[in-house]
């Protein structure tokens, strides 16, 4: 489907339902759609989010696992333990090419064509983060897969449940910034900040080591960062099982997150038009 | 003889400048070392001294500075093969094979540059590790000659770099070698001792060469000046050298058989 009978169909999704929040909806899941099947159409764009997390599981259960001989691990494997900072990075690289998507969409001037569209503007965003959520979920399921051939069983039902959500919400945090990056550079050139950003935001957390192990700059850094407890969450859920106290700090840190990350979007969408 | 320095020189300054000159080429190869370096430092500040097999060390910041070092070559070596196919795409090259320029200047120089941004990071790492903590127990003849295995493996990376430049004419191909060497330094003993590592992840930094080049690199700053890691580093880095400016000679000489 080209670019035109989209946004065509999408001006059909709206006489053809009611309401303007259904109308959204309708909207949104058929740029969710498109944006995913450009995981077929060009997979160079899907494959990183795909080979990175991938790697960073084997690579640094491979390189680090002498440190999980100490105490603070508690005896867990490494290869268990380094599964939440694979499944973190995979939900982030899919959020990612949620703003890489928008970012080639403004420069092909696909998005100016959707503008002008009967299409509600909401959906511009809302669209890649459903893709955004989906593409985690896809990225979750690879990296588990990855785990139990290297011999780490899956958690119990609600754990790995559990896993999945939290990987969707970081998805969609990473999302709303990288959209936000898109929506006020308008290039694909900015990818590399985008990235850059939620690398940090990632490996300064706990991505190698518990809070007890860290030292230093670090120490502090991590417990002011987010991903410390959206990470300390995934590793109760994968390790031992996900209890309140480690849920409740991770929902507070998500929650915080969305709001941050959701207004830098749709500030940035608001802008749209302005130059 | 001297013409062709001089032109190898200027083609050197060139490829230096070049590089100053774009901010975005420059800063991966020093913030990502220096980032990973900091962060590792913090994450695994403990193990010195604690885990089985760590080899005995002042502190992690000691024992991550040759990876660091290593760790910007290796992008910066991607750098230069890329700034080499952007020649190549930009006509540059044709220009310069078809003046009276050396030919052996355009890689020499190009080379040449690739060497005097590794050392010049090579001593920015070392002086930033000195700087936050860290001692070179080898002294200034240990940091000298951590100095010639950074101008080596610089030769080496960028030689590749070069080499893939001359084959593919394609910056973006280069570009895309960049998780190559990503994971030839993670697979290696580049962050972690290779004394920690089991199973068929140890096989692979065992027999991988980044692990002997930053093994030597590390004895000089944890130990001191060691006969045997020093001579094995310098012996794996020269035949690392060695191969990648004879496949750059016959790249070279290949795309001028090609050339009408």
């Amino acid at each position: 489907m080209t670019s035109s009978s989209h946004t065509a169909a999408l001006g059909r999704a709206r006489r053809s339902s009611g309401g303007s929040a259904r109308h959204a909806l309708e909207v949104s899941a058929g740029l969710a759609w498109r944006s995913l099947i450009l995981v077929r159409r060009m997979p160079s764009v899907f494959l990183p989010s795909l080979v990175m997390p991938l790697f960073i599981l084997v690579a640094t259960s491979g390189a680090f696992r002498g440190i999980s001989l100490l105490p603070a691990f508690d005896g867990a494997s490494y290869l268990a333990f380094t599964i939440p900072l694979a499944l973190v990075m995979g939900a982030g690289f899919a959020g990612m090419n949620a703003g890489m998507t928008l970012a080639r969409d403004i420069e092909g001037g696909f998005v100016d064509r959707l503008v002008v569209s009967p299409a509600p503007r909401i959906t511009l965003i809302a669209g890649p983060l459903m893709a955004a959520g989906l593409r985690s979920v896809f990225t979750t399921t690879v990296v588990l897969t990855a785990g139990l051939i290297g011999g780490v069983g899956l958690p119990g039902g609600v754990d790995t449940l559990a896993l999945y959500l939290l990987g969707i919400a970081f998805a969609a945090a990473a999302a709303c910034w990288a959209m936000g990056v898109a929506l006020r550079t308008r290039t694909v050139q900015a990818a590399p900040l985008m990235q850059v950003v939620i690398f940090l935001a990632v490996f300064t957390s706990v991505a190698y080591a518990p809070r007890d192990v860290l030292s230093g700059w670090l120490a502090t850094v991590a417990d002011l960062n987010p991903v410390t407890y959206l990470l300390e969450a995934s590793r109760a859920a994968e390790l031992t099982g996900l209890g309140w106290a480690e849920l409740w700090p991770a929902l507070v840190a998500l929650s915080a997150l969305l709001a941050v990350l959701g207004t830098w979007a749709l500030t940035g969408l608001a802008s749209l038009g302005r130059r | 003889m001297t013409l062709a320095l001089r032109q190898t020189g200027a083609l050197a300054w060139r490829s230096v400048r070049g590089t100053l000159r774009t901010p975005q080429a420059l800063f991966p190869s020093l913030f990502f070392p220096l980032v990973l370096m900091a962060i590792f430092t913090s994450s695994f500040g403990t193990a010195p001294g604690t885990i089985p097999g760590f080899p005995p060390v002042r502190g992690f910041l000691d024992f991550a500075l040759a990876g660091a070092v290593i760790q910007g070559i290796l992008i910066g070596g991607t750098t230069a093969g890329a700034a080499f196919a952007l020649d190549i795409e930009g006509g540059f090259f044709d220009r310069l094979v078809a003046s009276p320029v050396s030919r052996t200047a355009i890689l020499a120089g190009r080379l040449g540059g690739g060497v005097a941004l590794a050392m010049a990071q090579a001593v920015l790492f070392v002086s930033v590790g000195v700087i936050f903590g860290a001692r070179v127990q080898g002294g200034v003849a240990g940091v000298l000659i951590l100095l010639v295995l950074a101008a080596l493996t610089a030769v080496a990376v960028s030689g590749l770099g070069i080499f893939l430049a001359l084959r593919t004419g394609s910056a973006e191909a280069v570009q895309g070698t960049f998780p190559l060497f990503f994971a030839l330094l993670f697979f290696s003993s580049a962050f972690f001792p290779r004394e920690t590592m089991t199973g068929w992840f140890k096989a692979v930094a065992d027999v991988n060469p980044i692990s002997y080049l930053v093994e030597a690199m590390r004895d000089l700053v944890i130990e001191g000046i060691e006969p045997r890691p020093t001579l094995i580093g310098l012996a794996v880095v020269s035949g690392l050298a060695l191969a990648a400016v004879i496949a750059c000679h016959l790249a070279f000489r290949r795309r001028l058989a090609a050339s009408p």
